[in-house]
């Protein structure tokens, strides 16, 4: 596992009074987040490892599901509001990560849709379904767009919440997950 | 009517910003104009557009007016934002 994963791993394990909020990668608002989702688009581009092609839509793949963790959790954090967002170059590979400890997929969910029984179904429903936790509001476009995207691209895309986790790439599945995430986490790999 | 989306930054993710840009061009860009108005929605320079950001925007303005036109599309999220907006939106 690399660095910027394990700290995310472990920026949503710890116990709250243990979690670094000193950390550059922590993101209490969104205005934060956005500033440093500009920042990594900027230095990727300038590193050249990865095509500009493939790091824009990175970015909007980081874009949607950082933002999303502030829309569905607004006024609504366990603890500690806000985003862990992290990226590194690996064997010239760009690797991301994001992390929250909000409600996760299925407790959003099940505003809307009260008989999901699982945190797979949950997850299952987020990334096929048109739907969204904030109905009445007409929106949930962004997570079909994160694997429509992640597929074309090539990207591999592991996004855990609750004992489940979603594997996407050329193929979609969602499995049970190693450990339990108490919120959402996403690791994202973009080839070069 | 031209809308030059760079006039509003060049990554465009969240919703709050949609909404916010949709509200300042009702304000000052499309104020009064007629729902027959050709609008032009120009995509140069934009580096990252997003499903959620455009949703606020481009969704509404096709809603509001009956001839939109997009230029300038060949960023690759715009292309894949308008995608998923015209499969789940529009």
């Amino acid at each position: 596992m690399e660095n910027i994963e394990k700290q995310a791993w472990q920026w949503i394990s710890e116990r709250a009074e243990n979690v670094d909020i000193s950390s550059e990668n922590y993101c209490k608002t969104r205005d934060i987040f956005q500033a440093r989702l500009e920042k990594m688009t900027r230095n990727s581009l300038e590193s050249g490892k990865v095509d500009e092609n493939k790091v824009y839509m990175a970015s909007a793949i980081a874009g949607e599901l950082g933002n999303n963790s502030f829309d569905h959790n607004i006024g609504n954090w366990r603890d500690i509001p806000g985003t862990f967002f992290g990226y590194d170059f690996y064997s010239n590979d760009l690797l991301i990560v994001l992390a929250d400890r909000g409600q996760g997929v299925w407790a959003t969910l099940k505003n809307v849709k009260p008989n999901l029984k699982d945190d797979r179904e949950a997850l299952n429903i987020a990334f096929t379904e048109i739907i969204s936790g904030r109905s009445p509001e007409a929106r949930g476009n962004g997570l079909k767009f994160v694997r429509q995207s992640v597929k074309e691209l090539n990207f591999h895309l592991d996004f855990y919440s609750g004992e489940a986790k979603a594997e996407l790439n050329k193929k979609f599945s969602v499995v049970d997950s190693e450990k339990k995430v108490s919120g959402c986490l996403a690791i994202l790999r973009v080839k070069r | 009517m031209r809308i030059e989306l760079k006039k509003f930054g060049e990554i465009l993710v969240s919703r709050p910003a949609g909404k916010e840009a949709f509200l300042a061009m009702s304000a000052y860009l499309t104020k009064g104009l007629s729902e027959k108005e050709i609008i032009e929605i120009d995509f140069s320079g934009i580096k990252v557009l997003t499903p959620s950001w455009a949703d606020e925007v481009i969704t509404k303005i096709k809603k509001k007016f009956k001839k939109v036109e997009f230029l300038n599309t060949d960023n690759p999220t715009v292309k894949a934002t308008l995608e998923t907006l015209q499969k789940y939106s529009f």
